[in-house]
């Protein structure tokens, strides 16, 4: 299988603290990866290391087999085929839905005006959020305003998508349509690597879910083993939290 | 000039004097964004040496009296190179816009810690360069996060534009109300007329601004 991104002994270090310690990691095409953790383990941290958008401190990040940790690596163009969607969703403001959407489409990869809005529109009715394309943000609900932050990313035809807790900023009541959205792209064959903690959905989707503590991989495997039968001790105690408090839920 | 003129016609003849006091804040504004911009983001973005350069450049337009600087670019610069700092239109310009420049790079870099680091982390997400994040992200939220500022600079550079009145060859507001009161011995109308005409023309236009900023920026919900 093609492998789409891959990091080799990845470290993130600021100053005294290490927030990513020594993580090596492969997604190949059509692949549906998880991530998860205690909040502060370090994982939004990778995501942003994997995505360079932080440069890592040791370690390399290949994407497609091209090193993007050397120097003279293109880096925006790297950047522009890995989709990204952040937590805390972050529009851009002044932009409606359909504006945020065509910024990386016209500046990026300098598609004409009209040929931009078509993709755009169509990005917009993967996520179902075509009616809304000339709302500004503020306008939208937060799930809304997540689902065009995830047509964004997808709009420009990545490689892979980076997800980063995409529902965790929203209440819950509007976290299932997020998750509707990441259903159908994984449907699609959309190749994923998502931090989350909506372990139902995991469980449905993931090829396999990777426990993540104190900067680095404790455990790997596939999630019916998560659900039944983890192997540390970490993970097991943080499994039993997360399933009583999805059973709250 | 006759010794009788009445209010309407003391008026009407510094009335004359607007299109220049105007056209002195209007350019020198432009000017101030401009270079203003640029400042402002070499400062947050830029390593430490553009920093220290524009740290350099905003005390100094800002420390130095703009009489000072308009007088040192006119007769000290302009005796060296008389074209084009002989102009005094053309000086005033300069030399305000120079200093609007460092005020208004104050400004916009209060707007920019405003915005906050995370429109400028998706921008670079989706690949575009710092620059092109800066020219389609960054400064059209700046413009609407400034407006306050900018309405004030706008009134201060109103308010300066009465220094040219130290150049020779201009005939600003404050020249012409200086004219009549020589000409006819009025001391105080013409003053006072002048007065109430930059009144008129900085307040209408700053809080239009202010207010138009807070309308914009409730409704995008910054």
């Amino acid at each position: 299988m093609n492998i789409v991104i891959e990091c080799q002994n990845l470290w993130k270090i600021y100053g005294k603290i290490v927030a990513v310690k020594n993580v090596s990691l492969k997604v190949s095409e059509g692949e549906i990866k998880l991530l998860f953790g205690p909040s502060g383990s370090g994982k939004s941290t990778f995501l942003r290391c994997l995505a360079m958008l932080t440069t890592p401190t040791k370690g390399e990040v290949f994407l497609r087999g091209e090193q993007l940790t050397k120097e003279n690596a293109e880096l925006d163009k790297a950047r522009a085929r890995i989709g990204f969607v952040f937590q805390h969703i972050w529009l851009f403001r002044h932009l409606t839905a359909v504006g945020n959407v065509e910024l990386g489409l016209k500046r990026v990869l300098k598609l004409p005006r009209q040929k931009a809005k078509e993709r755009a529109m169509k990005a917009l009715r993967e996520v179902r959020m075509e009616d809304w394309a000339n709302h500004h943000p503020a306008q939208l609900s937060g799930g809304q305003q997540q689902r065009v932050g995830i047509a964004r990313a997808l709009a420009m035809e990545p490689d892979i998508m980076l997800l980063d807790e995409p529902t965790s900023a929203l209440d819950p009541e509007l976290t299932g349509e997020v998750i509707d959205t990441l259903r159908d792209l994984a449907k699609k064959g959309m190749t994923m690597l998502i931090v989350s903690h909506e372990m139902p959905f995991a469980r449905e989707v993931a090829e396999e879910m990777i426990f993540f503590d104190e900067g680095t991989v404790i455990e790997k495997g596939e999630p019916e083993r998560f659900f039944t039968n983890p192997r540390s001790e970490r993970a097991q105690k943080f499994m039993a939290r997360l399933i009583k408090r999805t059973r709250r839920e | 000039m006759s010794q009788k003129l009445d209010v309407v016609q003391i008026l009407l003849l510094i009335l004359g004097g607007v299109p220049t006091t105007l056209s002195i804040s209007l350019f020198s504004f432009l000017m101030g964004v401009a270079i203003g911009i640029p400042l402002s983001f070499a400062k947050t973005y830029g390593g430490k040496f553009p920093q220290i350069l524009v740290d350099g450049y905003e005390k100094i337009f800002r420390g130095i009296p703009e009489l000072v600087l308009l007088l040192m670019f006119y007769f000290g610069i302009g005796y060296y190179i008389p074209t084009p700092f002989k102009n005094a239109f053309f000086t005033g310009i300069f030399v305000l816009g120079l200093r609007s420049a460092a005020n208004q790079s104050q400004v916009y870099r209060g707007a920019i810690r405003g915005i906050g680091e995370d429109q400028m982390i998706v921008a670079r997400s989706l690949g575009l360069s710092k620059l092109l994040s800066i020219v389609y992200v960054m400064i059209p939220q700046v413009f609407m996060f400034s407006t306050p500022g900018l309405g004030s600079e706008y009134a201060l550079l109103i308010k300066d534009s009465a220094y040219l009145f130290f150049l020779p060859g201009i005939t600003e507001m404050l020249e012409i109300a200086n004219g009549i009161r020589k000409a006819t011995g009025v001391t105080t109308t013409p003053y006072l007329i002048a007065a109430f005409l930059y009144i008129l023309l900085t307040f209408p236009i700053a809080t239009w601004l202010d207010k138009w900023g807070s309308r914009k920026k409730k409704q995008l919900g910054m």
